[in-house]
């Protein structure tokens, strides 16, 4: 649906170096990656607003480099909103309509049903100004879906939300994104945002795609070391290859050896990388237990629903449990534990 | 603050009530930084109050001679003429400042943007008979612009398009500088938003950007406006004649004297107070959604 041909731009301080990716009809693309790296130009490029120094733009296989925005049947959403002050609720909503040359009350009448949709009805008549900030970010959504867009950019839409407000929208945005089979890039630095909706994600750092795929594989499966930090994996180790057999690898890092299933070679440097939830704990020291590690408990960090557990284990791991397991283990530093990993959940790093 | 309060005190309530306020408020805390600023502006403010004290108390000694002057032909058509010739370079002003204010206020720093913000500042830093002697050699009868209009039958010298002409060039920063300001205040977000929803530049200009900058537009060419129909060396360069109400007032002064002058001046400063009165009090119903920017 959209594709970017080595584009290059620069803008300010912030710009994209040589980026090429490919967004297909339907995907819930996130462009994550840390604050400056060039999300919103980037998702800017896409809507129109800043032509690239080289490369191309393709839209539905057509080139659209030099089309202007209000051409090129994309909407974009703010993350402040940008809601219009001097237009009412209706009138936000309707203002794509509006300058399509509607009449003032047909467009009304046109966008009643999507007030209803978003429940904003009662909020008709009320200026920007007086709303909450959820409501707010509702408008500035229904005002993007009325122009019925192909594509939808979202720029950290819910950045700015509480975290109730922010579970509701994340749930009108899946159903949008279901029931109306839009296409959706949306720039995000959330991982939790990045899991529950992405079906496909870029990570941009330093105005450079530096990976990109299926969420699934990008966020558990990354392609550097960077990338892994960025998309939260929690135990990421450098290590030396020392034995490969059938493509199970043993890996010595820190002095603690894992298996994983890969193709270095013995005596290469690799880059190990551990989900949280893949690291299995047990209290006390479980001698038995083949490639078990035992450790102490570092510190036991409670997250909501979930407790973060370091050990140290030669080298510092960090486990997930649900809290409820914590308390019912009573973890507390210095609780001897013991630690496995599959090889499976190792994913390697190369070169 | 502090002082504000204590005075609406001791003029609201009757003696008794401030009296026992008064003595609340002493041996509160006094910020003496601020009573030092009020003390130093009051200085200035006094300096306009007692001229205008001196010349009111003059002239309403001798009521009948300042109606008689003031109700004369001759100083009610200058008056008129001044604030039409004012009107006049402001609608101008709109119609080109507007553009060029909204062009400085998008285009990205450069030195070429540079170099046009200092032409636009030129009338502000030049001594006034010297925007005058400018305008005098480009639109007079052999003027590089003065020329070409003579022979369209558009005349400048001794000319109302000559006050318009001169009025426009010295009032210009005030407005483009004023309108660029607000400009600047919309979000450019708000304006890729309203492209992206499918408005062409000119309508996100017209329905987004313009709605929301009325207010600096509005004031802008009050301040633009006011500026004009005080010039008097700019304009009187190029058109002594017809008379406006600064040469007019000269005029008077070095023939008729001083008592005659004073009158007129007396009668600007009381129609213009109330003219500027009005304009500042419609501000409020102007462009109310700027705050909300």
């Amino acid at each position: 649906m959209i594709a970017f041909d080595r584009v290059s731009l620069t803008l300010g301080s912030f710009s994209l170096k040589d980026v090429s990716l490919t967004i297909g009809k339907g995907d819930y693309y996130f462009v994550v990656g840390p604050s400056g790296a060039g999300k919103t130009v980037l998702l800017e490029a896409i809507a129109g607003l800043h032509s690239p120094g080289s490369g191309r733009i393709l839209l539905r296989g057509e080139e659209i480099t030099a089309l202007p925005p209000e051409r090129r049947g994309v909407a974009l959403v703010y993350q402040d909103y940008s809601l219009f002050p001097n237009m009412t609720v209706s009138e936000n909503v309707s203002y794509g309509l509006r300058v399509r040359g509607m009449r003032k009350g047909e467009a009304r009448a046109g966008v009643a049903g999507l007030l209803e949709r978003f429940g904003i009805s009662h909020l008709a008549d009320r200026y920007p100004g007086t709303l909450s900030g959820g409501e707010q970010q509702r408008v500035a959504l229904a005002r993007a879906v009325a122009v019925k867009p192909e594509i939808l950019l979202l720029d950290e839409p819910l950045s700015a939300l509480d975290p109730v407000t922010q579970e509701k929208f994340i749930e009108d945005l899946r159903r949008l994104h279901r029931e109306e089979g839009l296409t959706i890039v949306q720039v995000s630095h959330s991982r939790r945002e990045t899991h529950l909706l992405a079906t496909r994600v870029g990570v941009i750092i330093d105005g450079s795609l530096v990976d990109e795929g299926e969420a699934e594989v990008v966020l558990n499966r990354p392609r550097s070391r960077e990338v892994a930090a960025f998309v939260g994996v929690e135990n990421i180790l450098d290590g030396t290859v020392t034995a490969n057999e059938n493509g199970v690898a043993t890996v010595d890092a820190g002095g603690r050896t894992f298996e994983a299933v890969t193709e270095a070679a013995a005596g290469e440097a690799v880059t190990l990388c551990i989900r949280a939830d893949d690291v299995a704990l047990a209290v006390g020291t479980d001698p038995s237990a083949r490639k078990a590690m035992a450790g102490r408990v570092v510190s036991v960090v409670e997250n909501g629903p979930v407790a973060e557990v370091k050990v140290d284990c030669g080298v510092i791991l960090t486990a997930v449990l649900t809290r409820r397991s914590a308390r019912d283990l009573s973890l507390v530093p210095g609780t001897p534990v013991t630690l496995s990993v599959r090889a499976t959940a190792v994913h390697v790093i190369r070169g | 603050m502090k002082t504000r309060v204590i005075s609406d005190d001791l003029l609201r309530g009757g003696r008794e009530a401030s009296l026992t306020r008064w003595k609340e408020h002493r041996g509160r805390y006094v910020d003496w930084c601020t009573v030092g600023f009020c003390i130093l502006g009051a200085l200035l403010v006094g300096i306009t109050v007692l001229a205008i004290a001196s010349m009111a108390s003059a002239e309403l000694a001798n009521p009948a001679h300042l109606l008689e002057v003031a109700t004369s032909s001759e100083v009610v058509g200058s008056i008129l003429l001044t604030f039409a010739a004012g009107a006049n370079a402001v609608l101008l002003l709109a119609l080109f400042g507007t553009p060029l204010a909204y062009v400085l206020a998008r285009a990205r720093p450069s030195r070429f943007k540079g170099v046009v913000e200092s032409i636009v500042d030129i009338p502000l830093i030049l001594p006034h008979t010297v925007a005058g002697l400018l305008v005098y050699l480009l639109f007079m009868r052999r003027g590089w612009l003065g020329a070409p209009l003579s022979d369209i039958g558009l005349a400048f010298e001794d000319a109302y398009p000559g006050t318009v002409v001169a009025m426009l060039f010295v009032a210009s920063p005030f407005y483009v500088n004023t309108v660029r300001e607000g400009f600047e205040k919309v979000p450019v977000h708000l304006e890729n938003v309203a492209r992206t929803l499918g408005a062409g530049t000119f309508t996100t200009f017209r329905t987004v950007t313009l709605p929301l900058s009325l207010r600096h537009i509005y004031s802008g060419a009050v301040l633009a406006w006011g500026r004009a129909i005080g010039e008097f060396a700019g304009v009187v360069m190029i058109a002594y004649y017809p008379f406006i109400i600064s040469t007019l007032i000269y005029y008077s002064f070095t023939t008729d004297g001083i008592q005659t002058s004073r009158s007129i001046g007396f009668a600007v400063i009381l129609v213009s107070f109330g003219v500027f009165y009005l304009l500042r009090r419609m501000t409020r119903f102007v462009g109310r959604y700027d705050d909300r920017v």
